[in-house]
């Protein structure tokens, strides 16, 4: 008995001749294209779909075929960089108080250009009440969709495309949020939504649902018996007198009737043998708090079995909680992950969606888009857009709301990545794969680290932009503007470290990134890059020749050492760009000096050497990392190597750029420059040896559950067997731990003295660590 | 979460300057052996051991050996009848309300004979509370049994030595009891007690149970929100309350959220998507009576869902309900079956036992006389001193229960021989003596009762003339005159209350 759906709650009165902020909510209104709105019971979610503008930087090879010789162009650049338009998808989604929902609709009404636009598909319970207000402002023919199949279509839509959407809630951890890694398959799962009752649903496929049970005791009984008995009217508030209850004043518990535990019985004499069992027999009054608490656990506890009940019943371990009576609140996530652990002593978590409360405007947008197949493709946050979650809780505190005047609003923004996204094909087990190897949110000191390293470092970026578009005068407006938005992340991260899931290097890169993205900064060292990769060639042969002298066993080591040499040209780590700054002269040699002498930090080379001297890889897949020297001197005559010694090489480079890393389309020109000066390489390419592929990316890091198809499709037909992951970003960072079931390479020099004193060394030092899976975990 | 138990629920105040029957109440006091007794949060129920003397009329065959042919005992009657008194053991159980309970030890205590007992089995929430008073009055040592053992073990005992234990309640049918035939093998089943909490028990085996699950929503919740939410304050007011109200004042429905039935999902439009869901976003008042009712369906179906899933869970099919919120109140079974109903779908049916309300005491009193091995007997209840389903239900009835006082028995005599089916039967399962159910085919009914009556004259003359030579005869054969008599008109006027299946003949 009962339902998902929130029923009319009753709109607050609010003030309702606000202005609305049109650059920061409502985004690219200009371009929406697709409507979905989902009304609750007090809370509206709208969803559309627009296109952006993005500038980003091309590369693109000059035309060398009328020139005879590699020496007529000394002079030129090796590549032209040219800024263009490109259009993206984008979904977004945003959520505000009922109250506002006129306000918004005529703001929507205003700016709505694209005249195409018919229908707004809509769901939730109070679609109903607001159909003809909807269809009177915006002139579009309200379509209703069915709540349940939004709700579902929504949650398995940020299951499988935000990584960290489901966390585990544990109240007196380091971390309240514990995020959890995306599995790759999410079903089947269970999915418990406690609106005004409640609704459990097993969900086995992408379209097969259904509803295995409910209780009429929900969030509604929660409310309603609680406004009975506290006469108190708002279930915010509810909540807040709960959380200051003792509930064993109105619970008769264990040891009320025993006097202690009932031992045989296993029943501790804490537990609660009747909510509400002492108002029964007691004269006296009960005080609201207590009563409020009291009702609280009744319904948190009752729930919890259930689902323990349902999920047993039909051998579900993944158990998702969403609805209205959870949304934002702390106090019932923690009775219902307290009362899921009693009921299977641990079996069964409690998981919570980070946007559970967009799942039906996200549903019915998917429905609404089916012809454009959205799930045929992957989507990723948009950190610049999305507000976090817990940004606004407008149950929580009103007073707040009330006071600051502003328009409480909250946002999702997705966007359509290029390229699908799938594992590592070579992960040992990518169910448990984390691709962080520290997350901040649980480790405080290292949180506090890297906020200050990344706030300090913002001026330095912010320069950087500037200077990358000299050309534009208002590039420093734009630049200005950056700062002010990535440094409110960093402060907003700084008190709320799970805004985004869980906090990493990795998450703080991306969001910058993302943030110079959004103002139009698309690849800060483009021409960097492009200088570093000019001069770099110029040294190639002259390395490959002078490697080529050595004996057998010196060969080997000079590679690895020109390997690590050439990551230390990072303009990502401070400490480089400090130095390459002030010494732009700074040169391979040096950088060699300046390495630490072995035995490294983290020094496997004589287990890499041994294996060298065995048969050779049938094929390596190479995740490469900066741009010039670290490509180009360091890279590739290493490779140069594996491919004599008979092994296929696949470099895989980011899709698009991110600091100096070198981009796919970089790669491919330096590469054919290489070919044309080295037959070894050239050989390799003509004959499909050395494979070029992009990993899906644009981050300085490294996720291998999302990776672009492509390459894993490469991965397993080339049969490969040795991954070399390079550099700070990717194998420090992310992937240090990473578990593969075939031979790996992590090599990488440490930049950060912070970091280097966590691992128990000095700055550059060097990590290089050479994995073999056991045999016994090979076979799995 | 919770428990089976009742707890201290407040006596209530009684009168309690009354005299006790002796003839009708703690029968063969004067023989009792063994004692056990549990008090719940409202009733007592003592259970004693005795043996009882009765006359039984014995033939034996004359010494015909010394005669030589068959011929030869011509005129001579064939065999002897000569009447004797034998002895034979029985089982009392006594209910009574806890406010009697210094009256009933004062009343055992002055009739008990037999010293040689020195302990009395207890169980239950209040027998803590009441140990000392028990001691002193009785002289007797307060031994305490686990409170979920003795109920159990009752359980089985009533299972499987009285027919028609167990039944099916249905409001609207021609008659609200359905009796079900007892099963040759009783395990295992699922006993759901609801207390003050839930307790969910899985018996296995005899000696084989476990609290499989639980929930601290159950009686007391009733009960404590009950009172919190309408000021009244007596659990059987709040059942009366509930009994009158219409829940779909308070309870949002589906139909008041997607104005009719969610097709897509299977809810139809009258199905109550959340209780209390009304009360969140209405100003407006709440009778006492509608708010009765939407708590009582909410628990109802509540515990309804939790015994479904686990029965499901644990592949079990059979589900007895017992506990105060149960205890001869139509009302919750009503509820109760409902919600199995519609949670299994009918699979499984919401079962009821005649005798619940003794199963803690049955169960410490077999604890207290394992010795005497009483499972390897069969029982049977004595119609003559049992006093049936419902005759007392001093929770609903407070006026009726005031007028004449409120004592429920339940006779057990233990027979002479182990009684097992005939092998012979095709179906154990399904075997039913009767041919036809009195109480369900009225027109036989009236005209079997009638009959009976009829008869009764007959009856009486005839046992006068068995005994010419005992002047007391005809005193005692009015006796039975009245007390059958009582007994059919009883079963007249509450058919359907009766306290078995009714058969003929």
């Amino acid at each position: 008995m009962a339902l998902c759906g929130v029923a009319d709650t009753g709109s607050h009165s609010m003030d309702k001749s606000i202005t609305l902020p049109p650059d920061e909510i409502f985004r690219n209104l200009e371009n929406a294209k697709r409507f979905a709105i989902d009304i609750g019971g007090s809370l509206t979610k709208l969803a559309y779909y627009s296109t952006v503008q993005h500038k980003v930087a091309k590369v693109r090879s000059f035309d060398h075929s009328a020139k005879v010789s590699l020496q007529e162009t000394d002079g030129d650049p090796l590549y032209e960089i040219s800024v263009q338009e490109e259009i993206t998808a984008r979904l977004h989604f945003i959520k505000f108080e009922n109250a506002y929902i006129e306000t918004c609709l005529d703001f929507i009404k205003d700016h709505l250009v694209n005249t195409e636009t018919k229908v707004i598909k809509a769901t939730g319970g109070g679609a109903h009440k607001f159909k003809d207000l909807i269809e009177k402002k915006l002139k579009l023919k309200v379509d209703k969709e069915d709540e349940m199949t939004c709700l579902i279509k929504g949650c398995n839509f940020v299951l499988k495309n935000i990584p960290h959407e489901a966390f585990v809630y544990a109240k007196h951890a380091d971390s309240e949020f514990r995020f959890q890694h995306t599995h790759p398959d999410i079903f089947p799962y269970l999915l418990i939504n406690i609106g005004s009752g409640v609704s459990i649903v097993k969900v086995e496929a992408e379209d097969k649902f259904e509803r295995i049970g409910g209780s009429s005791i929900g969030g509604g009984t929660f409310w309603g018996l609680g406004a009975l008995l506290t006469k108190t009217k708002r279930f915010d508030e509810l909540l807040q007198l709960a959380s200051k209850g003792q509930h064993t004043n109105v619970d008769m518990l264990v040891k009320d009737i025993y006097g202690g535990a009932y031992g045989s019985l296993g029943l501790t004499g804490d537990l609660i043998a009747s909510s509400f069992g002492k108002s029964a027999t007691t004269d006296k009054e009960f005080s609201k708090e207590d009563m409020a608490k009291s009702l609280l656990h009744m319904i948190s506890n009752d729930i919890g079995q259930l689902a323990c009940l349902y999920a047993k019943l039909h051998n579900l371990t993944r158990v998702y909680f969403g609805g209205f009576f959870i949304r934002g609140h702390p106090v019932t996530m923690h009775t219902i992950t307290y009362s899921i652990n009693f009921f299977t002593k641990g079996e069964v978590q409690a998981l919570f969606l980070r946007h559970e409360g967009y799942l039906g405007a996200i549903g019915a947008f998917l429905k609404g888009a089916e012809e454009d197949n959205p799930n045929q493709y992957s989507w990723g946050e948009n950190y610049a857009g999305s507000s976090g979650l817990m940004s606004v809780s407008p149950e929580l505190n009103p007073i707040q709301r009330a006071r600051s005047g502003t328009f409480p609003f909250d946002m999702l923004e997705m966007d359509r990545l290029e390229r699908q996204l799938v594992n590592l094909p070579l992960l040992q087990d990518a169910t448990s794969y984390i691709p962080d190897t520290v997350d901040l949110t649980e480790d405080a000191l290292a949180r506090e680290y890297w906020l200050y390293c990344f706030e300090e470092a913002l001026d330095g970026v912010v320069k950087r932009a500037i200077a990358s578009q000299k050309d534009q005068p208002e590039a420093v407006e734009r630049a200005e503007k950056f700062r002010q938005k990535y440094r409110h992340k960093l402060q907003t991260l700084r008190h709320q470290p799970f805004a985004y899931g869980s906090l990493t290097v990795r998450s703080l890169l991306d969001t910058r990134e993302h943030c110079l993205n959004e103002f139009n900064f698309p690849d800060p060292y483009s021409k960097i890059k492009q200088k570093e990769n000019d001069m770099a060639l110029k040294y190639y042969l002259k390395v490959v020749k002078s490697v080529e002298e050595l004996s057998w066993e010196q060969r080997q080591f000079n590679l690895v050492k020109g390997l690590l040499a050439g990551n230390v040209f990072d303009w990502g780590a401070k400490a480089v760009s400090d130095v390459l700054e002030s010494d732009p002269e700074f040169g391979f040699e040096q950088a060699k000096q300046q390495l630490q002498e072995r035995p490294w930090l983290v020094d496997a080379y004589n287990q890499w050497i041994e294996r060298l001297k065995g048969p050779p890889h049938k094929c390596a897949l190479f995740f490469v990392d900066n741009s010039g020297i670290d490509i180009i001197l360091g890279v590739f005559p290493f490779i140069r190597e594996l491919l004599i010694r008979g092994t296929e090489v696949v470099l895989a480079s980011n899709s698009g750029p991110a600091l100096n890393d070198v981009t796919n389309s970089e790669l491919q020109i330096l590469t054919e420059r290489i070919a044309a000066m080295d037959p070894v390489i050239h050989a390799a390419l003509k004959e499909d040896r050395l494979a070029l592929v992009q990993n899906g990316s644009s981050s300085p890091c490294l996720d291998l559950s999302r990776l672009d198809k492509v390459l894993a499709t490469v991965v397993r037909e080339r049969g490969t067997d040795l991954v070399i992951i390079e550099g700070m970003g990717r194998a420090i960072h992310t992937n240090y731990y990473a578990m593969l079931s075939c031979e790996s390479l992590k090599l990488a020099v440490i930049k950060n003295s912070w970091l280097a004193d966590r691992l128990g060394g000095k700055i550059f030092s060097v990590v290089f660590k050479y994995e073999v899976p056991s045999k016994a975990q090979g076979q799995h | 979460m919770a428990l089976s138990g009742g707890v201290d629920r407040g006596s209530h105040s009684m009168d309690k300057s009354i005299t006790l029957p002796p003839d009708e109440i703690f029968r063969n006091l004067e023989n009792a052996k063994r004692f056990a007794i549990d008090i719940g949060g409202s009733l007592t129920k003592l259970a004693y051991y005795s043996t009882v003397q009765h006359k039984v009329a014995k033939v034996r065959s004359f010494d015909h050996s010394t005669k030589v042919s068959v011929q030869e005992t011509d005129g001579d009657p064939l065999y002897e009848i000569s009447v004797q008194e034998e002895i034979t053991a029985r089982l009392h159980f006594i209910k009574f309300e806890n406010a009697y309970i210094e009256t009933c030890l004062d009343f055992i205590k002055d009739h008990l004979v037999n010293t040689e007992t020195k302990v009395i089995k207890a169980t239950g929430g209040g027998a803590h509370k009441f140990k000392d008073l028990i001691e002193k009055k009785l002289k007797l040592k307060v031994d305490k049994e686990d409170e979920m053992t003795c109920l159990i073990k009752g359980c089985n005992f009533v299972l499987k030595n009285i027919p028609h234990e167990a039944f099916v309640y249905a409001k609207h049918a021609d008659s609200e009891f359905r009796f079900q035939h007892t099963h040759p093998d009783i395990f295992p089943y699922l006993l759901i007690n609801i207390g003050s909490g839930v307790s969910i028990v899985k018996v296995e085996a005899e000696d084989k149970f476990e609290r499989i699950g639980g929930s601290s929503i159950g009686g007391g919740t009733f009960w404590g929100l009950g009172a919190l939410l309408t000021k009244t304050k007596r659990f059987d007011e709040l059942l009366q309350l509930a009994s009158k109200g219409q829940h779909t004042n308070v309870d949002m429905l589906v139909k008041d959220i997607y104005g009719g039935a969610y097709g897509s999902l299977g809810l139809t439009g009258d199905l109550i998507a959340s209780s209390f869901g009304k009360s969140a976003t209405t100003d407006k008042e709440f009778s006492k009576e509608d708010m009765a009712k939407s708590l009582l369906h909410m628990i109802s179906n509540d515990i309804g869902q939790l015994a479904c899933l686990y029965a499901k869970l644990h592949n079990l099919t059979r589900v007895y309900f017992g506990g105060f919120f149960i205890r001869g109140h139509p009302v919750t079974m009503h509820t109760i079956t409902y919600s199995i109903n519609f949670f299994t779908k009918g699979e499984v049916q919401a079962l009821f036992l005649r005798h619940e309300g003794y199963l803690g005491a049955i169960g410490a009193f077999l604890k207290g006389a394992e010795e005497d091995n009483p499972n390897q007997y069969s029982w049977g209840e004595n119609y003559a001193g049992s006093s049936g389903l419902m005759s007392v239900s001093p929770e609903l009835n407070p006026v009726q229960r005031a007028r004449s006082g409120t004592f429920d028995m339940l006779e057990m005599d233990r027979l002479e021989r182990q009684l097992v089916n005939l092998p012979l039967l095709q179906d154990p399962t399904s075997y039913i003596p009767d041919t036809v159910d009195l109480t369900e085919d009225v027109l036989a009914r009236e005209y079997w009762l009638y009959c009976f009556e009829e008869a009764l004259d007959g009856v009486v003359k005839r046992a006068i003339a068995s005994q010419k030579d005992q002047p007391k005869a005809v005193e005692r054969a009015e006796k039975f005159r009245q007390k059958y008599r009582h007994k059919l008109q009883t079963l007249r006027h509450q058919p359907l209350l009766s306290r078995r299946r009714m058969t003929w003949p």
